[in-house]
């Protein structure tokens, strides 16, 4: 699946939500949120999502899954205060194609595969970094919270206990993770100017990833099947 | 050959009133090597930002005065981690990131990714994940990145920081190679034991202001040696109350002993 | 008398990256200790396993009476302060008197007891005039003194330390130094890895030094710090003021600069001013 080119993997996870939400409810979303939630068992234990200290108990090729398990629940719960069964299962799983999709595509798109391929296909360097670089936020968000939680963990702070201590333990770790994230991206933007990312220069590609004619026609077809599913509700 | 020329260079950060350099003149000629000491804040950092062309282009701020470049200038900032790219498989991708965004045809790219692994001992390390590397790895990961774009002029903000003694033995023995091959290096750095063995000049900055300029030996200098920045067997000499003029290193004092 | 800490036949890899092997040694409460060793050596994986962030495959880590096996990180910093490497990246309150102060907050002492170690520790370190400050405000260099700070306002009796002066200067060295020392006559146990051999030499005494995960010496720094050819081997060389005194051959050899100075005043004395 990570063979795939970039630009396919890309359009699988907009197609996927944008019929999740043009085609009709439940059967639709249901099939689309399937069709994701199984696209996530397919990258394995991805570097992006797995590492030290992800939960054992869980086989690697869940960890995708389970992660995008645990990113849609939150919502379910919200939408079932909200609103009626038949509306909450339609809502829900239309989320849970997004969320679902989403991560798969985190764990499934290398960052440096998808610069690589923007820049074969024209882009300039900057604007291609600046995609990819929101795909390695996840991961390194994931290990910078997993560093503050240690150490304030060896400064006495449970994150076990009742509900009210986990959601302090959460508040702790959310407004160091921002603000050392935001603080990061300051310096990040000055780094990265060191290593020549400049406007006006067309990076060299070592190695573009291969984009075979099949690939390319399937994606044709997928985004054409998105407006082709709209006409077809409408009418 | 001057590589790099400061004129009366004075920066101000974005809303800060008082100034991070004060009126800096200073010249690096191509195949020297020049250390800036001074303590934390007075402005070595932020010399070689200016050098770098990062401030005030980047980092936003006032700059007044002149500065002329002749190189392509590299530098390698304190917080190497941040210059990683973030997303290169192994570390001879992560080496070729800078030269490849340079435009710079593959066969080129190979080259310079090649010759920088090699100066920075690295060859066993090129296929491994960057993200696997411990802090002085990395520390050396990011000076043959920037090594391998090629520059004339050499910035490096306390390079050896993460290092451990072989490690920082061999960056100073690289920097002379490299100053020998006719590149321009300033140093900012507070491993001043080092400077002496190091360096051609020695800038002191205080302040954001250079108070002093001269050979190493200027690390021996009494006025140096009390504001704390003198090399540590000049310090002892002068604790031992014994005359000037102090010797910056261990060779110095065995000669001046006997 | 309970140890302060002691690694008894501790091994850890990981995964199948061999870490430690066979790791053992204490220390006593008040005893200064070194970590030494090249990069990759392990080191940082011992202050891992101190902290309870980790548990060894085989052996024990007994910190005072307690198995770390039997404990989680936030237990055990009743009795250990830890700092980590970049520690300046782990801060998280709003000011650093809050950030300080979290840890004895955490600990549930009571508030009078709170203020006077986040105050005590504020002093030692010099960072009074900055605790209102947002750490982020701050360079990194005093970040990572607001994190140490935050280790030693736990009181804690023994405080293990990964590069507490990488990044700092000389004068904030200094403060490091002149803050652990006072710790350690009150009796705190210090673990500290470091490369900086002349910091060694002015705050710790004994060296523990690692090679491939294996400890190969256990001596007192005074000894091991001006025998170049015995540290070359491990990764390491002497400090400039070890190697004055080797070089210059002073009487005791002395390792730290106030010793070095008295005694090359006394050896000039006795033959003359050169």
């Amino acid at each position: 699946m990570t063979r795939l080119h970039p630009f396919t993997l890309l359009t699988i996870a907009g197609a996927l939500p944008a019929l999740a939400w043009i085609l009709p409810a439940p059967a639709g979303a249901a099939a689309t949120a399937a069709v994701a939630l199984v696209l996530t068992l397919t990258p394995g234990a991805s570097p992006g999502l797995t590492g030290i200290g992800s939960s054992p108990g869980w086989r690697p090729g869940l960890v995708v899954l389970r992660a995008a398990l645990l990113t849609a629940a939150p919502f379910w719960v919200f939408l079932l205060l909200l609103h009626d069964v038949p509306t909450t299962i339609a809502i829900g799983l239309r989320i849970t194609t997004m969320v679902a999709s989403f991560v798969w595509l985190v764990a499934a798109l290398e960052p440096a595969r998808l610069v690589e391929a923007m820049v074969a296909a024209g882009w300039s360097a900057s604007v291609a970094y600046l995609f990819a670089a929101t795909l390695t936020a996840v991961p390194m968000l994931k290990a910078r919270a997993q560093r503050i939680a240690e150490a304030q963990r060896c400064r006495g702070l449970s994150p076990r206990g009742g509900i009210a201590s986990r959601l302090r333990a959460l508040r702790a770790l959310a407004l160091p993770l921002v603000l050392s994230a935001l603080h990061e991206v300051d310096e990040r933007a000055l780094a990265l100017e060191t290593r020549g990312l400049r406007p006006g220069i067309r990076r060299t590609t070592l190695a573009p990833p291969h984009d075979p004619v099949v690939e390319r026609a399937a994606r044709w077809v997928l985004l054409l099947a998105c407006p082709a599913a709209l006409v077809w509700r409408l009418l | 050959m001057k590589s790099l020329t400061l004129e009366h260079a004075s920066f101000w950060y974005p809303a800060t009133e008082a100034p991070a350099l004060r009126d800096v003149s200073l010249e690096v000629a191509q195949g020297e090597i020049v250390a800036l000491v001074g303590a934390l804040g007075a402005g070595a950092s932020t010399l070689l930002l200016v050098a770098a062309d990062l401030a005030p282009r980047v980092t936003g701020g006032r700059l007044t005065g002149a500065v002329a470049r002749r190189d392509r200038s590299g530098i390698v900032l304190p917080t190497p981690w941040t210059q990683a790219s973030g997303m290169a498989f192994t570390v001879w991708d992560e080496v070729a990131f800078g030269p490849a965004n340079l435009g710079w045809p593959a066969h080129e790219i190979a080259r310079q990714v090649d010759r920088a692994l090699e100066q920075l001992e690295l060859v066993p390390l090129a296929s491994r994940d960057p993200a696997t590397l411990s802090g002085g790895e990395l520390q050396r990961v990011i000076i043959a990145a920037i090594l391998a774009m090629d520059p004339g002029l050499l910035l490096f903000d306390e390079p050896a920081t993460e290092l451990d003694a072989a490690g920082a033995q061999m960056v100073w023995r690289l920097m002379r190679r490299l100053a020998g091959e006719g590149k321009a290096i300033l140093l900012a750095t507070s491993a001043l034991d080092a400077v002496p063995d190091v360096a051609d000049r020695v800038v002191w900055l205080e302040d954001g202001a250079v108070r002093a300029v001269g050979a190493p030996d200027l690390l021996a200098d009494v006025a140096v040696c009390e504001a704390g920045l003198g090399t540590s067997v000049a310090t002892v000499w002068r604790a031992s109350g014994l005359p000037g003029p102090y010797p910056p290193t261990v060779a110095h004092a065995v000669r001046r002993w006997r | 008398m309970i140890p302060a800490l002691c690694f008894d036949g501790v091994t850890f890899s990981y995964g199948a990256v061999p870490a430690l092997e066979q790791l053992s040694f204490s220390i006593a409460p008040g005893e200064r200790v070194a970590l030494l060793g090249r990069n990759g050596a392990g080191k940082s994986t011992v202050v891992r396993l101190v902290a309870g962030i980790q548990q060894p495959r085989d052996g024990t880590v007994w910190v005072g009476d307690w198995d770390t096996r039997d404990c989680v990180p936030e237990q055990l910093a009743w009795r250990v302060g830890s700092l980590f490497q970049h520690a300046d990246q782990q801060l998280f309150a709003p000011t650093v008197r809050d950030d300080v102060s979290f840890g004895p907050r955490a600990l549930g002492v009571g508030v009078r007891e709170v203020e006077r170690r986040t105050d005590h520790a504020l002093e030692d370190l010099d960072l009074t005039a900055h605790a209102a400050h947002h750490p982020y405000d701050l360079p990194p260099a005093l970040r990572k003194l607001a994190a140490l700070a935050g280790a030693l306002a736990l009181e804690p009796a023994l405080l293990v330390l990964d590069e507490p002066t990488a990044g700092l200067d000389r004068a904030l060295s200094a403060r490091v130094i002149r803050a652990l020392l006072e710790r350690s006559a009150g009796g705190v146990a210090l673990l500290v890895v470091t490369h900086d051999l002349t910091f060694a030499a002015e705050a710790l005494d004994r060296g523990l030094v690692l090679d491939r995960g294996r400890l190969e010496c256990d001596e007192p720094l005074a000894g091991l710090l001006g025998a170049g050819p015995r540290l070359e081997p491990l990764g390491l060389s002497p400090p400039p003021v070890a190697a004055l005194s080797a070089a210059l051959d002073l009487p005791d050899r002395p390792v730290r600069a106030a010793d070095a100075a008295r005694a090359l005043a006394r050896v000039a004395r006795g033959k003359g001013a050169p």
